[in-house]
């Protein structure tokens, strides 16, 4: 019996060190090409290809990058500083939404919740979206812009509230209430409190929407020292295209673009740091996500 | 709990705080409307503009900022206030989506004093649309200096609906066609200059032989197919688009309008660009590739291109000499083939004023002392002097600078041919350029605006089809070329190709009549 035991497992872990051995492999594969890439002389990229040890080794591409480091500096800081408020304020009118919107002596909650819903099956569309932003909001060029759109996620908003509904037992929030709590108390102390795993949700999701982020800064933003990092990488891959695509048939004339090499490189700066900072970070988002699962 | 109360009432005003000051933060307002500069005492310009308000102007253009453009536009600005008692913000779109914010700035209606247009952003349509401020009358009363400065004919030539609504460049280019190639290669392997088709396919087949690493011609997606069909054809209006909706319009007779695809010729074509394939001319993964066709060349993977305009040329030259300076391309100009050279449309590059505008006649005002004042013209084109760029003993211009280089700001539309610098290589294009002079002859195609309302879904439509079936049949990757051809045709058919060309047809028949061509 024992023995039988040992072998299904040491077969399963067989399975298991084996497959997640692939998988693995092949997450990294594409990252150590770009990072062969980005050292790569970029002659040899075009006539050759990529390889995943450089043929022959240059560090032209870091060289271009880190000519202007200030640009990519400041979208770094710009992005971080959308990321960090955005979430923040994000998670508390969530939260604060989602505590209201399930509280039984909110008579209109099943109203509001309907509108909230309602918005994200019927917008407006891009045009009026714009025009309120820029012509009524006036909000072209400034940071603002890059916060304020992304505040509140219908999504997020019914998660939380259906989350809050769940963690929460009615019971709990009136013996609160005898005791004397008011509804800033018992939403700071009790439904923050005891619904930490949605929250660290939202968090994640809601900061992963402002560090991906590159759609606003291309709309709103017209002052090149307040792109966000997404867009500005973005916006050099298209540039990329753009010559190829158009700059023959409309006769323009535009220096030379970013080559192979210098591209892979800029990604390498720009994801290398969070490659670096996620493991740290993801510590607390696992132990956010598992607090209320361990205690079921 | 009542200083909970307080605490979240803080935490709240602290939040609006944080947010109002965001919005303030980047927004420069419009100078303290009439009290800034000078007083209110009804100043005006030097062409009797009234000018008593200071203004701020919103000027777009297309493209990436160079580095240094707050250093030119606090330069501009020191001048502007002098001048025109206002100041410039000078946008740019990047490349990023720019077709959508292009429309985005002209329908939403956000203030927009000055915006690039060209028949690629489909000035003709915006205009046909009402998108742009008529300047007929404005001209002469408010920059009567540039209204002179332009040839009249070129103010004819713009004209949509019969009104001025942009102000086109006056510096005569040609953007037409040419094969490029590698002179040392050619040279070295003894091959024929690739001045026919034959003479490319012989080029091609030598490249091949000798050099069987590389891939002869710089192809990226169909990138070369109009080349191809300008070098071999004489159409009307190739330059830009290729045939339009498989209509071949002749230059020479352009109210013979003839059907293109599915016909003989077009058949032929295709084997021609069959054989070029099989024979490893082009690459097999042709529409995947990211390469451009310049990068192609540079690097010595290719060695021969085929559709590139004279400019295009020299600067991808001197951009190979920088890494191998042993090489050489060589240029081989289509019009000498064809007996004529179109130069470009005034349509080509231009500034107008937007319907949006909240400050036209200042915004007209401003233009005309970019384009016919040197120090705005060279501010703008150049930089700043010592700092960016310097003039020769010869007159030539030499860049000192990456933070801005020449015409940094992409300011095509107001060069000013009189002011203009150019690089010293440039005199290789010049030289070109006057030999295309002595067989100019001009555009007839640009001035025509198509308005495809009528067919819009179908022209959707044959777009994909167009990508599906004719695109793998361009490039040489269809085994059968003739069923492939049969193929695409029935199911343009299908997509509504046949409503498509007689509407376009009509309209232009109907342009040639009104624009009195024949």
């Amino acid at each position: 019996m024992k023995v039988k035991d040992a072998e299904y497992s040491l077969l399963f872990k067989t399975i298991a060190y084996v497959m997640v051995t692939i998988f693995t492999l092949v997450c990294l594969f594409p990252v150590l090409l770009i990072i062969s890439g980005s050292l790569t002389d970029n002659e040899t990229i075009v006539r050759n290809g990529f390889g995943l040890i450089p043929e022959k080794f240059s560090l032209d591409g870091y060289m271009y990058v880190f000519k202007y480091p200030t640009a990519i500096l400041r979208a770094y800081g710009v992005t971080i500083f959308t990321t960090v408020v955005g979430t923040a304020l994000g998670m508390f009118f969530i939260t604060m939404a989602g505590f209201v919107l399930q509280r039984k002596d909110f008579k209109y909650r099943n109203q509001f919740a309907f509108y909230i819903y309602f918005t994200t099956l019927f917008g407006g569309g891009l045009v009026p979206w714009y025009i309120m932003l820029t012509k009524y909001m006036k909000l072209m060029d400034t940071y603002t812009v890059l916060i304020y759109p992304g505040l509140m996620t219908p999504f997020l908003i019914i998660l939380m509230r259906s989350f809050i509904k769940s963690a929460i037992p009615d019971e709990l929030v009136e013996s609160a209430k005898i005791d004397g709590a008011n509804d800033f108390r018992i939403y700071r102390s009790i439904v923050l409190r005891l619904s930490m795993p949605g929250i660290a949700t939202v968090g994640l999701f809601l900061a992963l929407q402002y560090w991906n982020d590159w759609f606003l800064s291309s709309l709103f933003i017209n002052d090149t020292r307040k792109y966000q990092l997404q867009f500005y990488l973005y916006n050099i891959i298209n540039t990329v295209q753009f010559i190829r695509d158009m700059a023959i048939s409309s006769g323009v004339s535009i220096g030379n673009p970013p080559t192979e090499a210098m591209r892979m490189a800029m990604s390498v700066v720009v994801t290398g740091p969070i490659v670096f900072l996620y493991p740290f970070v993801q510590r607390y988002f696992v132990k956010g996500l598992t607090i209320g699962a361990v205690k079921g | 709990m009542r200083r909970n109360i307080k605490l979240v009432a803080a935490f709240l005003a602290v939040m609006l705080i944080l947010l109002t000051g965001c919005m303030g933060g980047g927004k420069s307002e419009p100078g303290g409307g009439g009290s800034g500069g000078g007083g209110s005492g009804g100043r005006t310009s030097a062409s009797g503009l009234d000018i008593s308000q200071r203004v701020e102007l919103q000027f777009y253009m297309l493209g990436d900022a160079p580095v240094d453009l707050p250093l030119i536009e606090a330069e501009i600005n020191k001048m502007l206030v002098e001048d025109l008692n206002a100041t410039v913000k000078f946008n740019f779109t990047t490349w990023t989506d720019w077709e959508q914010k292009y429309r985005l700035l002209l329908t939403s209606g956000q203030p927009v004093d000055l915006i690039f247009t060209a028949e690629w952003t489909q000035y003709q349509a915006y205009a046909k649309n009402g998108a742009f401020l008529a300047l007929d009358d404005l001209l002469p009363k408010v920059a009567p200096k540039l209204y002179a400065f332009v040839p009249q004919e070129m103010w004819d030539a713009v004209r949509i609906d019969g009104k001025i609504q942009t102000v086109p460049a006056t510096w005569k280019e040609y953007v037409t066609f040419g094969n490029v190639w590698r002179e040392d290669l050619r040279e070295k392997y003894n091959l024929p200059i690739p001045d026919s088709l034959e003479n490319v396919e012989k080029y091609l087949a030598g490249i091949k032989q000798n050099e069987p690493d590389m891939i002869p011609l710089a192809a990226n997606g169909l990138f070369h197919t109009p080349g191809y069909y300008d070098f071999k054809y004489e159409p009307a209006g190739v330059a830009s688009y290729g045939f339009p909706y498989g209509l071949y319009i002749p230059y020479d007779d352009p109210s013979n309008v003839q059907q293109f695809w599915g016909s003989e010729r077009h058949l032929e074509d295709l084997l021609v660009m069959k054989r070029w394939m099989d024979n490893g001319y082009i690459s097999r993964n042709v529409l995947t590739t990211q390469d451009t066709a310049h990068t192609m060349l540079v690097t010595g993977k290719s060695a021969l291109m085929m559709g590139d305009n004279p400019n295009r040329w020299n600067s991808t030259n001197q951009d190979m000499k920088s890494t191998h300076p042993d090489w050489e391309l060589g240029y081989y100009p289509y019009p000498l083939k064809k007996g004529y050279a179109t130069p470009v449309h005034p349509i080509h590059n231009g500034f107008a004023i937007p319907i949006s505008s909240q400050n036209p006649e200042r915004a007209l005002a401003f233009y005309e002392l970019m384009v016919t004042d040197k120090r705005y013209n060279w501010l703008t084109q150049y930089g700043i002097e010592g700092t960016h760029f310097q003039v020769t003993e010869d007159g030539y211009y030499e860049g000192l600078s990456d933070s801005f280089k020449r015409e940094g700001m992409n300011g095509w539309a107001w060069r000013n041919p009189e002011y203009m610098l150019f690089d010293e290589s440039f005199e290789a294009v010049n030289e070109i350029f006057h030999e295309l002079d002595k067989i100019a002859k001009p555009d007839i195609f640009t001035g025509f605006a198509e308005d495809w309302t009528p067919y819009q879904a179908e022209r959707a439509a044959l777009e994909q089809v167009r990508q599906q079936y004719l695109h793998p049949l361009e490039v040489g990757l269809v085994d059968d070329v003739e069923a492939g051809l049969r193929t695409f045709m029935e199911k343009a058919k299908e997509a509504g190709l046949e409503t498509i060309q007689k509407s376009y047809t009509e309209q232009w028949l109907n342009y040639l009549k009104e624009a009195g061509i024949q």
